[in-house]
């Protein structure tokens, strides 16, 4: 088994070293015209993308070791992180985010560095399912726990997906074959970040997309946000 | 003079280009980088990678601190290991650059700050 997990991490390195000279040549290119800038910020986009894969790959690999400290997170700040790192991905997709904040308890108990992958996997399936222009992201208290939940108007979730995730989490990736392009990658990290911080994730199917959401245990820390 | 001390040639130029016309050398090892710091002048900064091949990053750290004329070199770490909450300023580190994330104009901060 280590000598898996270090074969992992030695691949993720291995990868993320041609990303971040691709990147890099990228932004040494000079002056540009506007056009030409417009693909310059999409090939750092890209490669930052791949990279944050690459990253949660390497995150995966090392959740056994428990290195990643449960603390006081603050939900807002997060999702306000994620939202700020793929406004340029929905703005490029002419697709619009609605976000909206209605939780009263400000902290949940949760890794930050994870939980921000689990948002962010979950709002990037999201703008690429956003087929009538736009997502939405909502977070509100759920019965002792807070929920952040993410609304997209995609093709209709598998039932036997739904089903799987009404436990709280996905056994491994599947290929949500009436969601095309869709690995079940993102969903699978985002379900095993979300059991590492004690959380679950789950779906609701609408008839005009789907919902993906975790709920993660309140922080019994007073609040200071 | 500007030290740029990385084994990924095409991401050591990247960060050569952005110091913006300043004379830079690129070494691809550590041994090699040492070696020119004895017989040249001295480097007014140096871009360093950790993982290199050979003696790593921390190796070159760790030999420049322990000599009087090199303990003085300001090293800018660029590397794609997390560094955070490490205190490396006894070696010389004024800085850490993470690869996956920074910026021509980074470099160019450090460049300006340390650099004549």
């Amino acid at each position: 088994m280590q000598k898996e997990v270090d074969g992992v991490l030695v691949a993720a390195h291995e990868l993320k070293a041609p990303l971040a000279v691709l990147r890099q040549l990228a932004l040494s290119l000079g002056e540009m015209s506007v056009q030409d800038e417009h693909i310059r910020n999409e090939m750092v986009n890209v490669s930052e993308r791949a990279m944050r894969q690459v990253n949660d790959l390497t995150r995966m690999s090392r959740l056994d070791e428990g290195l990643f400290e449960m603390e006081p997170v603050a939900v807002r700040a997060v999702c306000d992180d994620v939202t700020q790192e793929l406004k340029y991905l929905f703005a490029e997709n002419r697709r619009k985010l609605d976000v909206k904040y209605a939780n009263r308890a400000k902290l949940v108990n949760a890794n930050r560095e994870l939980l921000h992958s689990v948002v962010y996997n979950f709002l990037l399936n999201a703008m690429h399912y956003a087929e009538e222009g736009y997502a939405e992201l909502r977070v509100g208290d759920a019965k002792g726990k807070v929920r952040i939940m993410i609304r997209d108007y995609g093709p209709a979730l598998p039932v036997g997906i739904w089903r799987e995730m009404k436990r709280g989490w996905v056994e491994q990736p599947v290929s949500i074959a009436m969601r095309p392009g869709s690995s079940g990658l993102g969903l699978y990290i985002a379900s095993k970040f979300s059991r590492y911080m004690g959380a679950t994730v789950g779906a609701v199917r609408h008839r005009d997309g789907a919902s993906f959401y975790v709920e993660l245990p309140i922080s019994k820390q007073a609040s200071l946000f | 003079m500007i030290y740029v001390v990385d084994d990924d040639v095409i991401m050591a130029k990247c960060i050569a280009r952005a110091c913006g016309g300043r004379e830079v050398k690129i070494y691809g090892n550590a041994i090699e980088a040492m070696e020119a710091m004895s017989d040249d002048e001295l480097p007014e900064l140096m871009f360093l990678d950790i993982l290199l091949v050979g003696p790593d990053g921390f190796t070159l750290l760790n030999e420049m601190a322990s000599y009087a004329d090199t303990a003085s070199v300001p090293v800018v770490l660029v590397t794609s290991l997390n560094m955070e909450g490490r205190d490396l300023s006894e070696y010389g580190v004024v800085g850490v650059l993470e690869k996956e994330t920074m910026r021509p104009e980074d470099v160019r901060h450090y460049v300006d700050q340390y650099t004549k």
